[in-house]
C-alpha cells in the first residue's frame, strides 16, 4: 500500500495532520470544564456524598441517572455498526468508526459514574474480592466490562489498516502507530483474517450489547420497588439505549462533518438513513412507554399509582411532559417528514431533543420511585448539588475532549473501508442484487 | 486496605489525568480517603453499673447507669424501680447528651460585661465566687433585710431544691417561689373536694373506662413513664378486659391519637363537656347512690340554719349544663354526650381525669373540678381503678430551724409574689406577680435572686417582664448547668452538677400511689466542667453566711443517711425489688406482717444503693380519714364553685355565640411535645430530632391550623406564617390539617431559646412571647388560652439546604 | 436454633419515641443538627412513621408505627448487595459488615421498608460527647450503610453471660435497647421458634399483621393492631 493510494481519501487525514487554533480553544475550554470537575470530585472525596443533593430516601440521583444514560449511549456504536456491518448496509462505511469510538469512551464514563456514586470508592475492589453473584450490580460489572472489552477490540480491529497507513505516512508518530499496527501490510491473508475477525466480533458484540442494557435495567427491575419491578424493563431499556445511541451518532456526525469539512463523506443520505432508524426507535420508545404506563394505570395499584401520578401530574410532571415532548413530539414529525429528515439540521434537532428526553427518562425512572417510598416517611425532594452537576458537565466535556483527541490521532472515517467500498462494493452489491433476482447466480453470503 | 487504596489511586489517577491540579495526587488521595475512617474509640476500663435517678423531669424514674471505666455510656431504667420498672422515656434516654454536652458552663462565671451574652462572663474559682456571694448575702442579713432574698426554683423533691428552700427559710426569707406549677390545678381541685392539697393519683391499670378532659395522659402526665406503663396495662395486660380511653380536647394530641375516641370540643369547653356528662348521670340516675348518700355532701339542695336554700350540685348542673346548652357550647352532638355518659356509668370501673397538668392550660381548675365531680358521682374515690392519694414518706425530719429573731421577722414579711393572699388565696407560688413586684420595688426591694433549675426568661408566662425585673436586682445567681436564657442575664452562674454527678434522695414523684424513696449516687467520681451539686453549694454558703447550725451535716451522704434512718424506724415498706418481691410484700403487709429485706438501718442504707431505694407497695383502699379531710369528713360537691365557674363562662350569657372575629384572628393553644416539655430538651440533639412524630416536624416551630381557618387567610400547608398578639409576634411553619378544630392555632412550646447550647440556640421560636397576662379566675394560674392572635402568611426564612420535606 | 423476632403492640404504643432515642444511644448513632436534618442526612435506625388509617369523617385517624428493620426472612436487601456486606445469619439476624460495604446504596433502594441508612458524612461527636460511645458497637465510617441490627451485640453479651453461668439462654436474656426502654411495654422480643415464647403467643393474636407482607419478604417484626373496647385483648 503506497501513499498515492490514499490520494482520494486525503481529506480524511487532514484532521490528523493539521490542527488549527479553533481546536486548541475548543480543547482548552473542555479541559477547563474537566478540571473544574476534578475539583468537584476532590471536594466529594474529601467531604463524602454529603456534598451531593442525595438524601433519605432518594439514595440515587444524578450519578445513577448518568450511569444509565451513558451506558445507553454506548449502544450507539458497536451495536449499530455491528448490525449495519452484518446487514451489509453499504452506507455504513463512513459512520461506523465515529459510532464505535462513542461506545468505547462513553462506557468508560458510564462505569465511572458508578464509582462516583460509591460511598467508599477506595473499596471498589471488594466487588472482585467478595463478589455476590445474586446482585444485579455485579452482573452489570461483568456485562459492562465484557462489553467494554469487546467493543474496544471491535473498534481496534478495523483501525489496524488505517493505523498502518498512518505509520507509513507520518514517520514522526511511528512510536505510536508502529506497535499498534501489528505489522499490517495488507497481505491477502491479513485481509482475510481481519475480515473474519471483524465479522466474528460483530456477531459477538450484538448479544453482549443487548445484554448490557438489559442488565442495567435489571438493577432496577429486580427490586420490588413500585414502577421498577417490571418485566418489560429489559427491552424497554435496550430500545431506549439504541434510541439515544443513534441520536448521539447523528450529533457526532454533524459536528465532525462541520469541523473537518467532511460533507463529502457524511452526506444527507447518511443522515436520512440514520434519521429513519431514529424514527423507528422513537416509535418503539413510544410504544414501550405507552405499554408501561398504561399497564400501571390500568392495574391501578396504589403504590404504583402514587409514582405514576407523581410523574404525570405531580411534582415530576414538568419533567415527564418535557420528556414526552422531546422523545416523541419533537423528533417524530421532524423525522417522519422526508424533507426535514433528509437535512442535517433536521436530524440534529431531533437528536439533541432525543438526548435531552432520554436523559430525563433515566432521571424519571431513578428518582420518582425513590422519592415515594412505600411507607410514608419524611420524604424529601431531590435537587442535585453543584458537585453533581459539575461532574456531569465534566464528564461530557472530557468525553468530547477525548473524542476530539481521538480524531487527532486516528481517522474518524475509516479510510480503508471507504476505499474498499470504492473498490469492491459496487460490484459486490450489484452481484448481490442480481442474486436476489430470479435467474440470478446463487450468492455465498 | 492498603491494596484497596493503591488500586483506587490508580483509577483516580487515570480519571484525573490531564487535570490542571499540579499536586502529588497519590499522597493527596491517601490523605483524603483516610478522612473517611473514624478513629476507633477504645474501650478503656472495665464495665460497671451504678444506680441513679433521672432528673430530666419530675417523673423520678430509677436509672441503671452503664459505665465503661470512668465513662458513662448508657442509661437504662432500673428494673427494680417501681416508678419505671426498667423503662425510660426519650428524655431519660437522651440524658447522657446533657451530661457530656459540649456547651456546659465551664465553671463559676462572673458577669463583667453587658447582660445577654455568654461572652460577658469570666471564669472565677469556686472559692472566690462563693466568698463574694456569701459575703453579699451575709451583709444583707446583717442589714436586717433577709426577706429581700428571693429563691426562684424548680419544683422537685431532690436534695438540691430541698436544701435551697431550707437555706432561704433559715436565711429568713418568705420568698420561696416555684416556677413550675404543673400540679397546682389538680391539687386545688382536690383540696376543694377532699380537703387535701396533693397531686391526685389515677389508678389507670385497674380502670376500664377513662374519660380524659384534655389530659396529656400519654405524654407529659405526672411521671410520664409510670403513666405510660399504667396505660399499657390498662390496654392489654388483663385477660379479657381492655380499657377504653376517651379524649376530650380541641387538638388531637399524642394521647388523642392513641385514644379510642377523640371528642373534638371547642377550645376551653372541656369542663363544660365534663359537667354536661355529670348532669346526665344525675338526670338519669346513673350515679353511685350509695356512695353519694354515705360519703358525700352537697349533691342536693340544703336548707341552711338561717332558712336560705343552699343549692346542691344537682340543681346547679340542671341550671347551667342542660344537654342542649352543653351541645351547643362544646360543638358535640347530644347523642354523643348521652352515649359517653351512659358508657361512663355502665363501665365497671370508670375514671375521669382532669386537664393537662401544666400551667399552660386555660381554665384548668374547672376541668379538674369536673373530673373530680365525675369521679365522686361514680364513687371511685380511693377505690381500685379510681382516684387515689399517695401516702407520705416516713423519712426522718430535718432538725427544726434554730430560733433566730432576725430570720423569724424576715419570714413574717409578706411574700413578694403575694401568693396565698389577696385575689388568689389558693395559689402557692405566683412568679408572674413576683416579676411585677420586683419591677415595682414593692412591698420591698428584692436584693438577691437565686435561680435554681428555672429559666423564667424563656418559660414564664411573663418572660419579658422577667427580663426587665432581673436588671433591678443587684445580685442574681443562676445555677444553670447548661447556659440558658436566664443565666445570660444573671450576675453569677454557679453551674450545678448534672444529676449523674451528685448524691440525691428523691421522694414519691407525682402520680405514684405508693410512697417511695429513690437513692442516687454519683456515677462520675467528680463533676465534669468544674460544676458542683446545688446541695453542696448551699451547704457551703450556709457556713459563709453563718447558718451552719441549720445545716448540721458533715456531708451529703451523711445527710441522706440520717434521713433514711426514719424509714427503718417506721417499720414498714421494703427495698425496691422485682414484681415477685412486690407481690410478696403486698401480701404480707396486707396480712399484717413486715418483711423488709433488711435488719438494720445500715443494711437498709447499703442495700438501698444496690436496689435503687425503698418503697411501700401496700395500698390500703378506703382509708377515709387519710384521703378525705374536709370539715364534714365527707367528699364535698362544691356546687358553689361550680356555679361560680359556670357563670364566669364567657358565653354563658349567649351560648354558642362566639364573638365575630376577623379571619386570621385565632385562639392560641399551646402544647408541650414530650421530648422538649417543661422548658428543657431542646438542648439535646436526639430530642430535637423527634419533636413530633405525627407532623414530621423537627428542629423548627410549627403552627397547626384547621383547613377552614387556613383557607380563610390563604395559608397552605408548609407556608410560613407570622403569629402576632398585642405582646409580640413569632414566625412558624403552618401545618394545615384536621388535628385541630377550626378557630385555633396550636403551637408547641420549648423552642426559641436565646441560649441552650449549639443545638437549641436560635432554633424555632417561643410562643410564650405572645401570651396575654390573663388568669384563670378561679385559681389565679396564668390563662394562656385567653390569648387571641392574628395569623398571616409571610415569606419563609432562607434555608441553606437544597431539599425540602414533602407536604 | 433460635430465630429472633419482635412484636410491637400498637394498642399499647403511645408514640413516645423512647425506643428511637434508646436505639440511637445504644448503637452509637451520631447526633444530628438542624441543617443535616433538613437535608435528609440524619440517621435513625428506628423511626415512627405515620400510617394513615381510615378517616373517621374529617378527623384524622393517626397511627404511628415504630419502624425498625424487619429482619426479613427473605430480605430483598441481601440479594442485591454486590459485595456480601449485608447478610442473614443462622439465627435470622440481618447484619451489616461495615468494613466491607462499598456504599453503593443498592440495598437502601431495594429495601421496601426504607430502614437502611447511609453515612453521608463522617459521624461526629463534639467533645466530650464521644465519651458516650459504647464499646460494643462499632462507629461507622463515612460512606457505608447501616441499619437496625436487632442489637445483636446484646445477643453476644447474653450468650456470654449465660455460658459463664453455665445455663442455656432463656427468654428475656436478650433484649434489644428499644424493647428494654419502651415505657408502655409495647415491644416484645424473643425466639420465634420457641413455642412458649411471648412473641409466638402474641403473633398468633387475631390482631397480628405484618407490614408489606404481600411482597414476600416475611418480616420477623409483627405488629398488633389497635384493639376494640370489649374486643380482643
Ligand atoms: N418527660 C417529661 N415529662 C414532664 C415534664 C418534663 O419536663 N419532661 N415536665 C412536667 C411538667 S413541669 C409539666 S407542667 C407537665 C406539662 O405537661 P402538660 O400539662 O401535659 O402540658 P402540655 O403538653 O403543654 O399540655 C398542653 C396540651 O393542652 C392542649 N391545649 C391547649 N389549649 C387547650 C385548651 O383550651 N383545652 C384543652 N383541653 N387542651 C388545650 C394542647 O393541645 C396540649 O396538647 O409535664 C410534666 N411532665
Ligand atoms: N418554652 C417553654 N416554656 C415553658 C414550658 C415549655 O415546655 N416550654 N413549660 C412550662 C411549664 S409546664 C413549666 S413547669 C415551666 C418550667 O420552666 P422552668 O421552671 O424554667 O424549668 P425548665 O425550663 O425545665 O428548666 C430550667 C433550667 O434549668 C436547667 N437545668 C436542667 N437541669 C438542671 C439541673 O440539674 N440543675 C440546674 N441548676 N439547672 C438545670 C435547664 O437547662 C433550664 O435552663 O415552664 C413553663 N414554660
Ligand atoms: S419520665 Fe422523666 S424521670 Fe422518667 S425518664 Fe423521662 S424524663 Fe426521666
Ligand atoms: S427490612 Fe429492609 S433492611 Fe431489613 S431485612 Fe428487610 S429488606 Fe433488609
Ligand atoms: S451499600 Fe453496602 S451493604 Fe448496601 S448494597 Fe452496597 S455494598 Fe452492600
Ligand atoms: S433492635 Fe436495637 S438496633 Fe434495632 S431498632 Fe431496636 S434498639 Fe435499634
Ligand atoms: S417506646 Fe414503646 S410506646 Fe414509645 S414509641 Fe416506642 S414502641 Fe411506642
Ligand atoms: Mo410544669
Amino acid at each position: 500500500m503506497d501513499k498515492s493510494d490514499i490520494g482520494q481519501e486525503e481529506r480524511l487525514l487532514r484532521p490528523i495532520q493539521e490542527t488549527g487554533r479553533g481546536f486548541w480553544i475548543f480543547a482548552g475550554t473542555l479541559l477547563a470544564i474537566g478540571a473544574w470537575g476534578v475539583f468537584a470530585w476532590f471536594n466529594q472525596l474529601r467531604r463524602g456524598l454529603d456534598v451531593s443533593g442525595l438524601n433519605v430516601p432518594v439514595y440515587w440521583g444524578l450519578y445513577i441517572t448518568n450511569f444509565v444514560f451513558f451506558i445507553g449511549i454506548s449502544h450507539a456504536g458497536t451495536l449499530i455498526s455491528a448490525i449495519l456491518r452484518l446487514a451489509h448496509a453499504e452506507w455504513r462505511r463512513s459512520i461506523t468508526r465515529a459510532a464505535e469510538v462513542i461506545t468505547v469512551l462513553v462506557l468508560f464514563f458510564g462505569m465511572s459514574c458508578v464509582i462516583l456514586d460509591l460511598g467508599r470508592p477506595d473499596r471498589v475492589m471488594n466487588v472482585l474480592r467478595h463478589g455476590n453473584f445474586t446482585s444485579p450490580l455485579l452482573w452489570d460489572v461483568c456485562s459492562v466490562s465484557l462489553y467494554l472489552t469487546a467493543s474496544t477490540i471491535y473498534l481496534y480491529l478495523p483501525l489496524i489498516p488505517d493505523i498502518a497507513i498512518l505509520r507509513d505516512l507520518i514517520p514522526g508518530r511511528r512510536w505510536l502507530y508502529g506497535p499498534l499496527s501489528l505489522g499490517w501490510t495488507g497481505t491477502p491473508r491479513q485481509v482475510h483474517l481481519l475480515d473474519k475477525a471483524i465479522s466474528v466480533m460483530a456477531i459477538i458484540v450484538i448479544p453482549i450489547a443487548v445484554s448490557v442494557h438489559t442488565v442495567v435495567s435489571w438493577v432496577f427491575a429486580m427490586t420490588v420497588q413500585p414502577m421498577w419491578h417490571s418485566t418489560i424493563f429489559g427491552p424497554y431499556f435496550v430500545v431506549g439505549a439504541i434510541f439515544s445511541g443513534i441520536g448521539a451518532i447523528l450529533i457526532a456526525m454533524a459536528i465532525i462533518r462541520k469541523a473537518y469539512h467532511l460533507e463529502d463523506y457524511l452526506k444527507p443520505i447518511h443522515f436520512n438513513n440514520l434519521g429513519l432508524l431514529l424514527l423507528v426507535f422513537s416509535l418503539l420508545w413510544f410504544y414501550f412507554t405507552f405499554a408501561e404506563f398504561l399497564t400501571t394505570y390500568y392495574g391501578g395499584e396504589p403504590m404504583h399509582m402514587t409514582i405514576f401520578l407523581s410523574k404525570t401530574e405531580g411534582k415530576f410532571s414538568p419533567l415527564f411532559w418535557t420528556m414526552f415532548v422531546t422523545c416523541f413530539a419533537i423528533p417524530f414529525p421532524l423525522l417522519a417528514n422526508r424533507r426535514t429528515r433528509g437535512t442535517v439540521w433536521g436530524c440534529v434537532v431531533a437528536s439533541v431533543s432525543v438526548e435531552v428526553g432520554m436523559w430525563l427518562e433515566r432521571f424519571l425512572i431513578v428518582v420518582p420511585s425513590l422519592s415515594n417510598p412505600r411507607l410514608p416517611l419524611t420524604a424529601a425532594t431531590y435537587i442535585p448539588s453543584w458537585v453533581e452537576w459539575s461532574l456531569f458537565a465534566a464528564f461530557i466535556a472530557i468525553f468530547m475532549l477525548l473524542y476530539a483527541v481521538f480524531t487527532k490521532f486516528f481517522p474518524i472515517v475509516s479510510i480503508w473501508e471507504i476505499r474498499e467500498g470504492r473498490e469492491s462494493s459496487v460490484r459486490e452489491v450489484s452481484e448481490r442484487v442480481e442474486s436476489y433476482l430470479p435467474g440470478g447466480a446463487e450468492s455465498a453470503s | 486496605m492498603s491494596l484497596d487504596r493503591r488500586h483506587f489511586v490508580g483509577i483516580g489517577l487515570g480519571a484525573a489525568a490531564g487535570s490542571a491540579l499540579g499536586v502529588p495526587a497519590g499522597r493527596l488521595f491517601s490523605e483524603i480517603l483516610s478522612s473517611a475512617n473514624n478513629s476507633v474509640y477504645p474501650a478503656r476500663g472495665k464495665e460497671g453499673h451504678c444506680l441513679s435517678v433521672c432528673s430530666m423531669c419530675p417523673g423520678g424514674c430509677g436509672l441503671r447507669v452503664r459505665k465503661i471505666g470512668s465513662r458513662v455510656v448508657k442509661l437504662d431504667g432500673n428494673p427494680l424501680h417501681p416508678v419505671n420498672a426498667g423503662r425510660l422515656c426519650p428524655k431519660g434516654q437522651a440524658g447522657l447528651q446533657a451530661l457530656y454536652h459540649p456547651d456546659r458552663i465551664p465553671g463559676p462565671l462572673r458577669r463583667v460585661g453587658a447582660r445577654g451574652s455568654l461572652a460577658s462572663f469570666e471564669k472565677v474559682p469556686w472559692e472566690r465566687a462563693l466568698e463574694e456571694i456569701g459575703g453579699k448575702l451575709k451583709a444583707l442579713r446583717a442589714d436586717g433585710r433577709p426577706e429581700s432574698l428571693v429563691l426562684l426554683r424548680r419544683n422537685g423533691t431532690d436534695l438540691g431544691t430541698r436544701l435551697a428552700r431550707r437555706f432561704a427559710e433559715a436565711f429568713g426569707s418568705p420568698n420561696d417561689v416555684s416556677l413550675d406549677r404543673g400540679d397546682e390545678a389538680a391539687a386545688i381541685a382536690l383540696q376543694l373536694g377532699q380537703g387535701v392539697r396533693a397531686t391526685p393519683v389515677y389508678d389507670l391499670p385497674s380502670a376500664d373506662y377513662v374519660l380524659s378532659l384534655g389530659g396529656a395522659l400519654l405524654e407529659t402526665w405526672n411521671s410520664p413513664v409510670h403513666t405510660m406503663r399504667a396505660y399499657g396495662a390498662f390496654r392489654q395486660a388483663r385477660t379479657g378486659r381492655r380499657g377504653k380511653l376517651v379524649q376530650v380536647e380541641p387538638r388531637l394530641s399524642g394521647t388523642g391519637a392513641s385514644a379510642d375516641e377523640w371528642i373534638a370540643v371547642r377550645p376551653g369547653t372541656e369542663a363544660t363537656f365534663g359537667f354536661g356528662i355529670a348532669a346526665v348521670l344525675l338526670a338519669e340516675g346513673l350515679y353511685d347512690k350509695e356512695f353519694a348518700v354515705d360519703r358525700t355532701i352537697g349533691l342536693e339542695d340544703r336548707r341552711e340554719a338561717g332558712g336560705a336554700v343552699r343549692p346542691g350540685l344537682r340543681s346547679v348542673l340542671e341550671k347551667h349544663y342542660g344537654l342542649e346548652k352543653v351541645a351547643a357550647e362544646t360543638g358535640i352532638s347530644v347523642n354523643v354526650i348521652l352515649r359517653i355518659a351512659r358508657e361512663f356509668a355502665a363501665a365497671r370501673r370508670s375514671l375521669a381525669v382532669g386537664s393537662r397538668l401544666g400551667p399552660l392550660l386555660p381554665g384548668h381548675l374547672s376541668e379538674h373540678l369536673a373530673a373530680h365531680t365525675l369521679n365522686a358521682l361514680v364513687g371511685n374515690l380511693d377505690q381500685p381503678g379510681g382516684l387515689l392519694l399517695s401516702d407520705d414518706v416516713p423519712l426522718a425530719p430535718w432538725p427544726a430551724l434554730p430560733a433566730g429573731p432576725a430570720a423569724a421577722s424576715g419570714r413574717r414579711q409578706p411574700r413578694l409574689d403575694s401568693a396565698g393572699r389577696g385575689d388568689f388565696p389558693l395559689l402557692a407560688s405566683d412568679p408572674e406577680q413576683l416579676a411585677e413586684a420586683i419591677l415595682a420595688g414593692a412591698p420591698y426591694r428584692a436584693e438577691a435572686l437565686l435561680i435554681l433549675g428555672a429559666d423564667p426568661l424563656l418559660t414564664s408566662a411573663a418572660c419579658d417582664r422577667f427580663k426587665a425585673a432581673i436588671e433591678k436586682v443587684p445580685l442574681v445567681v443562676s445555677f444553670a448547668t447548661l447556659p440558658d436564657d436566664t443565666s445570660l442575664h444573671a450576675d453569677w452562674i454557679l453551674p450545678e452538677a448534672h444529676f449523674l454527678e451528685r448524691w440525691d434522695l428523691l421522694t414519691t414523684p407525682p402520680g405514684i400511689p405508693y410512697p417511695a424513696v429513690s437513692l442516687s449516687r454519683p456515677a462520675l467520681e467528680k463533676p465534669l466542667r468544674d460544676a458542683r451539686p446545688a446541695a453542696e453549694i448551699f451547704l457551703d454558703l450556709s457556713r459563709r453566711v453563718g447558718l451552719e447550725s441549720a445545716f448540721p451535716w458533715k456531708d451529703l451522704p451523711a445527710l441522706l443517711r440520717s434521713e433514711m434512718d426514719g424509714l427503718f424506724s417506721a417499720r414498714r415498706g421494703a427495698l425496691m425489688g422485682t414484681p415477685f418481691d412486690e407481690a410478696w410484700i403486698r401480701m404480707m403487709e396486707g396480712a399484717g406482717w413486715w418483711v423488709p429485706g433488711y435488719r438494720s438501718s445500715d443494711e437498709l442504707w447499703q442495700k438501698a444503693q444496690e436496689t435503687g431505694g425503698w418503697w411501700d407497695p401496700f395500698y390500703d383502699h378506703g382509708d377515709w380519714k387519710r384521703v378525705v379531710r374536709t370539715p364534714s369528713g365527707r367528699f364535698e360537691f362544691r356546687a358553689d364553685v361550680v356555679a361560680q365557674l359556670a357563670s364566669a363562662r364567657p358565653d354563658e350569657a349567649s351560648p354558642a355565640a362566639e364573638p365575630a372575629r376577623p379571619p386570621g384572628s385565632l385562639r392560641l393553644l399551646l402544647f408541650e411535645p414530650l421530648s422538649i416539655s417543661g422548658g428543657t430538651g431542646a438542648e439535646l440533639p436526639f430530642l430535637q430530632g423527634l419533636l413530633d412524630p405525627g407532623e414530621e416536624e423537627r428542629w423548627e416551630t410549627w403552627a397547626e391550623l384547621h383547613p377552614e381557618s387556613a383557607s380563610a387567610i390563604g395559608v397552605k400547608d408548609r407556608d410560613w406564617v407570622r403569629i402576632s398578639s398585642p405582646r409580640g409576634s413569632i414566625d412558624a411553619r403552618a401545618r394545615v390539617g384536621h388535628r385541630v378544630v377550626a378557630g385555633v392555632v396550636a403551637i408547641p412550646v420549648g423552642l426559641g431559646k436565646a441560649e441552650g447550647g449549639r443545638w437549641a440556640k436560635g432554633i424555632g421560636s417561643n410562643p410564650l412571647r405572645l401570651v396575654s397576662g390573663a388568669r384563670d379566675r378561679a385559681s389565679g394560674l396564668p390563662d394562656f388560652g385567653a390569648t387571641t392572635v392574628r395569623v398571616a402568611r409571610v415569606s419563609g426564612p432562607k434555608r441553606a439546604s437544597s431539599s425540602e420535606r414533602r407536604a | 436454633m433460635a430465630r429472633w423476632g419482635m412484636v410491637i403492640d400498637l394498642d399499647r404504643c403511645t408514640a413516645c419515641q423512647a425506643c428511637v432515642v434508646a436505639c440511637q444511644v445504644e448503637n452509637n448513632v451520631a447526633p444530628s443538627n438542624a441543617g443535616q436534618a433538613e437535608a435528609g442526612r440524619a440517621i435513625s435506625w428506628l423511626r415512627l412513621v405515620p400510617i394513615q388509617g381510615e378517616r373517621r369523617g374529617t378527623r384524622p385517624d393517626l397511627q404511628l408505627i415504630p419502624l425498625p428493620c424487619m429482619h426479613c426472612s427473605h430480605p430483598p436487601c441481601i440479594k442485591v448487595c454486590p459485595v456480601q456486606a449485608t447478610k442473614i445469619d443462622h439465627e435470622g439476624l440481618v447484619s451489616q459488615v461495615y468494613s466491607r460495604c462499598i456504599g453503593c446504596r443498592y440495598c437502601t433502594t431495594a429495601c421496601p421498608y426504607t430502614v437502611r441508612h447511609f453515612n453521608w458524612k463522617k459521624p461526629e461527636w463534639p467533645a466530650p460527647m464521644e465519651e458516650t460511645l459504647s464499646p460494643d458497637v462499632s462507629v461507622r465510617p463515612r460512606g457505608v450503610v447501616e441499619k437496625c441490627s436487632f442489637c445483636h451485640h446484646r445477643l453476644q453479651r447474653a450468650k456470654d453471660k449465660a455460658q459463664a453461668e453455665g445455663r442455656p439462654l432463656k427468654e428475656g436474656d436478650y433484649l434489644p435497647a428499644c424493647a428494654e426502654s419502651c415505657p408502655a411495654e409495647a415491644i416484645v422480643f424473643g425466639d420465634l421458634d420457641d413455642p412458649r415464647s411471648a412473641v409466638v403467643r402474641l403473633s398468633q393474636s387475631p390482631r397480628a399483621f405484618k407490614l408489606l407482607e404481600e411482597l414476600g419478604t416475611e418480616p420477623k417484626v409483627t405488629y398488633l393492631s389497635k384493639g376494640e373496647w370489649g374486643g380482643q385483648v
